[in-house]
């Protein structure tokens, strides 16, 4: 679904990604973990080109993103949702706006069918009686199972997400890793940068571990948190567990 | 880009054009009377806070501009056969005004100076005048000639011929104010002992106020300095003898002085009903459609450049974000340059740049000049607004698909509004009350009709405190109703 050839970023001199060769399959819920500034939110952010590669190919669905057109890019990036850290919420839009903006603007969807679509979501993250409650007024959680319902809104192939508990008070992280959990389970292809090492475990089909700037060490769940072989592998678990 | 080039190649040319222009009208000579015969319309600049020369009063219900020159303009009119139409503009700007096009010719109780002669010609005197003093009713036994103000404050019109004459006075400290009527203030509230003024001007005011006196000034005037001459652009000799032939026929059969009495009527109808009695109006119901005229001019005004501001600043503001060769520089220059000249200048630049190409109204010229000016401060504010807006936001818009366009249209500029909204109402306020400036080039906005109001009626305080009031009611509307609108947009 998404293949990554020879990716190289950099900022300056600084090179934050080197020669990373990856693939996604379609339905495949993939893991990243990695210590603080080994590039992985750089990684995940040149998949749907929100940080232009400096070299190399990111190829979706047998497109190639790299020198698309800004239109046809922008056709691509609707069916890649992508969750962040800060939630990102459009804060002068109700929730249920937030969720219909990008199909109507963009995808040209009708409005009745937008509302219909987004009441849907919110229901099913838990969240169908705030459809007009601004994110201002919902908590940490609830803002982030926002953004979620927003990035599903476009209908998306594959979900990327980054940290998307990090930023949130410890009550709240389970509700959002049930969103998640409930939508690995029905299928979604995704990509998660994550420190929860429990949802890695328990849904990750395969975990990445990125140090420096490549992807050091992969395997199943099992493997890397049972068995790491890499030496850095093993300092970096031996630290988060 | 291309359009760009071609709209900054018009930009050089009119501006080498402004160089151009003169020599063009040095080299009409001859065809002068033919243009404006061909136009079918004489443009007459003037200064209408002269009475008895020029000044407004109400004829048949409608304020017009009336008065001795008034009345041969219409005359010369009347001979070449064409439609008359008075521009008022400040003394000051006369002669650029003449210079840079925008009048045909000037008529407002001007001395042909020598100095003034080395920029425009002149007709023949139309009118011999005299040059008074004007002090206090009380001190009228201590100053009664030039030596006996050795010594004291006199007050003059900044640029005037009286300002010259001032200088006979021994020793005297000079205060030139561009305003008539601030001078006659500052003579009531003892901030100058004496004035130098224009005669007949002087009896006219003198003549409402028990506590003004006036009388013949023992000056030495040379030749020139004492009449009233209309003054051309250089070269228009043709013009200049069919208006000397109206002048000799007005000298002829002494219609001055017929003239005369007929300002003296208008100007006494200020305080006359339509029956012909005398009656104490209040000030107010004397005026009030001045101020309101004013006041309509000024929110047009503020309402048009706040407007088309808000378009351009929102346009720089996006060509200072672009990364496109050569756009976000040629934004930057411009902002940088209207923020670093005063808009006296621009509205002035714009009204006489103009004139000298085509001929742009005092209103537009004033209402394009504020806009432009408005709208490079407009931008920084609305530049800072959007970079106040979260990086996050673009990105989270950007990875739902949505252009840069959409994303700038419906996530970032309405943030950005709500951040920059209380800037923004500050420089809505400016605006209200730097249009003011436009009063220079002749537009009738409320502080140009406040020194009318105060030229008529004679009173130096209380129009100040009435157009104070205005001023603050329009503000003060305006803050309550961008509150209001501020409050609409908190979702926190
Ligand atoms: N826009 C940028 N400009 C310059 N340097 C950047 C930029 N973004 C990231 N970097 C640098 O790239 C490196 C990798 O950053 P990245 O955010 O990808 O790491 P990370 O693995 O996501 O770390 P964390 O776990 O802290 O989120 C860091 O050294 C960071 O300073
Ligand atoms: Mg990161």
């Amino acid at each position: 679904m998404i293949k990554v050839n020879h990716l190289k970023k950099s900022f300056g001199k600084n090179e934050v990604l080197k020669d990373i060769n990856e693939e996604f399959n379609q339905g495949e819920v993939v893991v990243v973990i990695g210590p603080s500034g080994s590039g992985k939110s750089t990684f995940l952010r040149c998949l749907n080109l929100l940080e232009e590669p400096s070299d190399g190919e990111i190829v979706f669905e047998g497109t190639p993103l790299t020198g698309l057109k800004e239109k046809e890019l922008n056709q691509l990036r609707q069916k890649m949702g992508m969750v962040f850290q800060q939630f990102n919420l459009f804060p002068h839009k109700t929730a249920k706006e937030n969720l219909t903006i990008a199909p109507v603007k963009s995808k040209g969807v009708n409005v009745n069918e937008a509302n219909h679509k987004a009441s849907q979501l919110l229901q099913q993250v838990g969240l169908g009686d705030k459809e007009e409650a601004y994110p201002a007024n919902l908590s940490g959680g609830q803002q982030q199972r926002v953004a979620i319902a927003r990035a599903l809104a476009m209908k998306p192939d594959v979900m990327l997400f980054d940290e998307p508990t990090s930023a949130l008070d410890p009550e709240m992280v389970g509700e959002v890793l049930k969103v998640m959990k409930d939508l690995a389970q029905s299928g979604m292809t995704m990509v998660v940068v994550t420190h929860e090492m429990g949802f890695a475990r328990e849904v990750a089909d395969r975990v990445l571990f990125m140090d420096n700037g490549s992807i050091v060490e992969q395997g199943t769940p099992e493997e890397i948190f049972s068995n790491p072989k890499n030496e850095r592998t093993q300092d970096f678990l031996s630290k988060v567990l | 880009m291309k359009k760009r080039l071609i709209g900054f190649i018009t930009l050089l040319l009119m501006l080498t054009g402004l160089g151009l222009a003169p020599d063009q009208a040095n080299a009409e000579d001859g065809s002068a009377l033919q243009r404006i015969q061909d136009a079918g319309v004489l443009v007459v600049g003037t200064s209408a806070d002269f009475p008895p020369f020029e000044f407004y009063a109400v004829v048949d219900g409608e304020r017009r501009v009336v008065g001795m020159d008034i009345m041969i303009a219409e005359q010369i009119a009347d001979d070449l056969g064409v439609e008359l139409q008075i521009q008022d503009i400040g003394f000051d700007s006369l002669l650029p005004a003449l210079e840079a096009r925008n009048v045909d010719v000037v008529i407002a109780g001007m001395t042909p100076t020598a100095e003034r002669r080395r920029s425009v010609d002149f007709s023949d005197i139309y009118f011999e005048t005299f040059q008074n003093l004007m002090v206090r009713a009380e001190d009228q036994e201590v100053f009664d000639s030039i030596e006996s103000l050795r010594g004291q404050r006199i007050g003059v019109q900044s640029g005037s011929l009286q300002e010259g004459l001032a200088e006979q006075i021994p020793d005297a400290e000079i205060m030139s104010l561009t305003d008539l009527s601030d001078l006659l203030l500052a003579l009531r509230t003892n901030r100058i002992d004496a004035m130098v003024m224009q005669g007949p001007n002087a009896e006219a005011h003198a003549g409402h106020d028990d506590s003004l006196h006036t009388f013949v000034g023992d000056f030495d005037l040379e030749d020139d300095d004492a009449g009233s001459a209309i003054a051309f652009r250089q070269g228009e000799d043709s013009l200049v003898e069919a208006v000397n032939e109206t002048l000799s026929y007005i000298a002829e059969e002494n219609l001055t002085e017929e003239f005369l009495a007929v300002a003296g009527e208008y100007m006494a109808q200020a305080e006359l009903d339509e029956e012909g009695e005398e009656i104490e109006e209040s000030f107010i119901s004397s005026y009030w459609e001045y101020f309101r005229d004013g006041t309509l001019i000024t929110l047009l005004i503020s309402a048009s450049a706040v407007f088309f501001g808000l378009v351009l600043g929102s346009l720089l503001a996006l060509m200072r974000l672009s990364n496109k060769f050569l756009i976000r520089p040629l934004a930057t220059a411009y902002i940088e340059f209207v923020r670093g000249t005063p808009l006296l200048i621009q509205v002035m630049f714009i009204y006489f740049a103009s004139g000298m190409l085509f001929n742009l109204p005092a209103l537009t010229a004033g209402i394009i000049a504020v806009s432009l000016n408005s709208g490079a401060y407009i931008a920084e504010i609305i530049r800072g607004g959007i970079n106040s807006v979260n990086t996050g936001q673009e990105e989270a818009s950007r990875s739902l698909g949505m252009s840069k366009k959409q994303a700038m249209r419906y996530i970032i500029f309405p943030q950005a509004l709500k951040n920059i909204w209380p800037a923004l109402g500050n420089e809505f306020i400016t605006i209200i009350k730097e249009s003011s400036i436009v009063s220079v080039i002749g537009v009738g906005e409320l502080i140009f009709q406040t020194r009318v109001v105060r030229s008529i009626s004679f009173q130096g305080i209380l129009p100040l405190f009435v157009t104070m009031l205005i001023y603050f009611a329009l503000t003060f509307s305006l803050t309550k109703l961008l509150n209001y609108y501020e409050g609409s947009m908190n979702h926190d």
